[in-house]
């Protein structure tokens, strides 16, 4: 199991594009991944999940990815983050 | 050396021109913050004189006297003694709240507010002679032991010397001196006086002779309208004289006058009326009750719930007070009738709680009927029984019923019973009507209070059950009518046309308009399908509505998009593009998260004008998030 934290950005947060293109970027993995604000946390693979969160720019999330190919999916995922969000 | 706190205030008192030009008091940490009505009356420099006003200043409108932590509080407990400010500011906010009310209505509404505050004094003192009592009936050694005693003396404290909590209260709500009011209470129940509940034809009270007037050495145990309007008197004169007597005497020549005032018109004039006239209203009361056959219990029962809809239900406490303490009756006979009509009423609101299926209905109706049970019953008559008005009918029968049942319903006394004077009222053998021995508890905590316990739940069941029966049989839920009678409006609104089919279900268009693929959505996000698959509207109106009966999932902060659910079907409804940046301006979000839609139930408003304005374009994206895990998804 691999984390690691980020702070949004993205001056609208995690909203419909970005978390349409984060979906995306998950999905090449065979990893779960998990998004975590506060107490809350969601498969990142349910899009509609991922959106309720209200994730805001300037907050802080915890992202878990765990399984097979959990080294490299964690360090892509986290390029994308910080590419993009 | 030690302030004298009351000397201390009286002259600050003096220097500001009197309790009459304060507005208001207040104190913080260290200072006396007064508002002042007129500044020509203070006197300054005798305040910075006043021993214990350590500094003066004005600020904001207040006039700030440094007097010191520790102190301060206790100058301003003398003020306000001394001035009587705060009771005069109350005075005047409650003045000009009632004075919008009409005077029957206002009238009516006095007793309620005298004895309302008393109810937790009237409440225990009630309670704890009812369990004494009944304590007392189930252990007969414990009728003569110490502990009977002992408790019996403190549980009537609060009924033997009644007439000084109804001053007290009584001058609260007059806007009168609440000590004075208090002398006012205690000398009608002086002990110099006989004890009113002690006379009897052969015991006559001695007479005071003042000239061609004449005074009966008697006391007002048991009485409540000649002390409330004792203390409406005191109260009225007090303020008079506040207002006429120069402020350098009034200190002392105010409350002279007003005592002695008061109390040569209450024992010459209102104790001798009224309590003539409270006896006539108690015997008319227990006339109707006890010796009409239960007619006049039935028609009281049924024009309770009235009452209460009028807030004026705490009147009859004067007669349960006066019941209470009588020497011929000593229980509350009033009380069941009380009783029946919100135990019916609970009954009424059960039904419905049980028969509804609108959830939203169901979650008042329950609590409020539960509330309804240990008689609070405005929960459920507001909230239910009356906007319906059938149940609230049904509770009126059930509680005429149940009323009956209580005024004939009698028991043998096993005992002799006494009254919380100590006044025998009903010799052993003798039939006993049900009543309570306090007032102010009804339902199912009336059974610490009743005087017999099978025939109070006899009269429960017949009052809530019949109540419970009828209100089944002629309430019928008109909220699905009701609903339809709105629904054609939304209906005309509702979608006919698919925009996207799977195999879980079909999603209506949600939006007015040309419906266009998704990959014609000018934005690439959308159009590339990363958001799932759905078809774009260019919207025509401004207006979103549920696409499919579902769950509402997520409402976007900036309420330009709404996430859905039904059937395995997760629906991104997103209204133009890029319109997150709006921040909301333009939208107006109509659901919350977790809320359960109809198909065409509006969802969001949005301005299109705006949104152009803005530089954004309108189209509305319907899109299956999920797509990629449903099976046979076909759009447009």
């Amino acid at each position: 199991m691999k984390t690691f934290e980020y702070t949004i950005k993205d001056p609208v947060g995690i909203h419909a594009r970005p978390a349409g293109m984060l979906v995306k970027e998950i999905k090449k993995y065979a990893s779960t991944v998990t998004i975590s604000k506060g107490e809350k946390s969601v498969n990142a693979l349910k899009l509609m999940a991922l959106m309720g969160m209200g994730i805001k720019q300037g907050d802080t999330v915890k992202v878990t990815v765990e399984g097979a190919d959990e080294d490299t999916a964690a360090a892509e995922i986290e390029a994308f983050f910080k590419a993009n969000l | 050396m030690a302030l004298d706190y009351r000397k201390c205030a009286e002259e600050i008192a003096a220097n500001i021109g009197g309790g009459a030009n304060v507005v208001s008091a207040a104190h913080c940490a260290t200072r006396l913050r007064l508002v002042i009505a007129d500044n020509k009356k203070l006197n300054k420099k005798a305040l910075e004189n006043v021993d214990g006003v350590k500094g003066m200043f004005e600020s904001n409108g207040q006039l700030q006297l440094i007097i010191g932590t520790g102190t301060v509080n206790k100058v301003y407990d003398e003020f306000l003694a001394v001035t009587g400010a705060s009771a005069a500011t109350k005075d005047d906010v409650k003045k000009a709240a009632a004075s919008k009310m009409p005077l029957w209505k206002r009238i009516l509404k006095t007793p309620g507010d005298v004895f309302v505050p008393i109810l937790p004094a009237i409440v225990a003192s009630g309670l704890m002679m009812g369990l004494v009592e009944a304590l007392a009936k189930a252990i007969p050694s414990f009728a003569s032991s110490g502990w009977f005693g002992f408790l019996d003396m403190v549980a009537n404290t609060a009924f033997a010397l009644l007439p000084v909590l109804v001053a007290v209260s009584s001058a609260r709500v007059f806007g009168g001196n609440i000590f004075l009011g208090c002398v006012i209470g205690i000398m009608m129940v002086h002990p110099a006086l006989m004890n009113a509940w002690t006379v009897t034809p052969t015991n006559q009270p001695a007479v005071w002779n003042l000239g061609i007037l004449k005074i009966s050495q008697v006391g007002y145990q048991g009485h409540v309208i000649p002390v409330i309007l004792a203390v409406l008197l005191m109260s009225t004169i007090e303020k008079k004289l506040h207002k006429v007597v120069p402020e350098m005497i009034d200190l002392f020549v105010t409350p002279l006058v007003t005592v002695l005032a008061t109390a040569f018109a209450t024992f010459v004039v209102i104790g001798p009326i009224f309590s003539v006239l409270e006896n006539w209203v108690l015997a008319g009361a227990t006339w109707l009750v006890t010796s009409t056959g239960g007619i006049g219990a039935l028609i009281m029962g049924a024009l309770y719930p009235f009452t209460v809809v009028m807030g004026l239900h705490h009147m009859y406490n004067v007669i349960e007070a006066g019941m209470l303490s009588s020497a011929t009756l000593g229980v509350n006979i009033w009380m069941p009738i009380a009783t029946a009509a919100n135990f019916a009423q609970f009954g009424a609101c059960l039904a419905v709680a049980i028969k509804c299926t609108d959830k939203k209905l169901k979650s008042v109706a329950l609590p409020s009927s539960l509330s309804a049970s240990l008689g609070i019953t405005e929960p459920a008559i507001f909230g239910v029984n009356f906007r319906f008005m059938k149940p609230f009918i049904a509770g009126v029968i059930g509680g005429a019923a149940g009323s009956l049942f209580g005024s004939i319903a009698r028991f043998t006394a096993s005992t002799d019973i006494y009254n919380t004077a100590g006044v025998l009222v009903y010799a052993k053998g003798a039939k006993v009507p049900l009543g309570a021995t306090t007032y102010g508890v009804t339902g199912i905590p009336g059974l610490l209070a009743i005087n017999n316990i099978p025939l109070y739940l006899i009269l429960l069941a017949i009052s809530g059950g019949i109540a419970f029966v009828v209100c089944n049989f002629i309430w019928k839920e008109e909220k699905p009518e009701e609903v339809k009678a709105e629904e054609p409006e939304a209906k005309v609104e509702a979608p006919k046309t698919v925009v996207i089919r799977c195999k879980n279900g079909a999603v209506y268009q949600p939006v007015k308009g040309k419906v266009v693929a998704r990959k014609d959505i000018p934005d690439e996000t959308f159009a590339g399908g990363v958001l799932g698959d759905g078809v774009g509207v260019v919207p025509e109106e401004g207006l979103v509505v549920a696409p499919f009966d579902g769950t509402v999932t997520s409402v976007a902060e900036s309420k330009h998009a709404v996430g859905l659910e039904s059937q395995g079907m997760e629906l991104l409804i997103h209204v133009g593009v890029d319109t997150v940046n709006m921040k909301g301006d333009g939208f107006t979000c109509l659901v919350n998260e977790g809320d359960a839609v109809k198909a065409g139930q509006a969802l969001i408003k949005f301005d299109i004008a705006k949104i152009k304005k803005a530089g954004y374009n309108e189209t509305v994206a319907v899109l299956l998030t999920n797509s990629d895990d449903l099976e046979e998804v076909v759009c447009g």
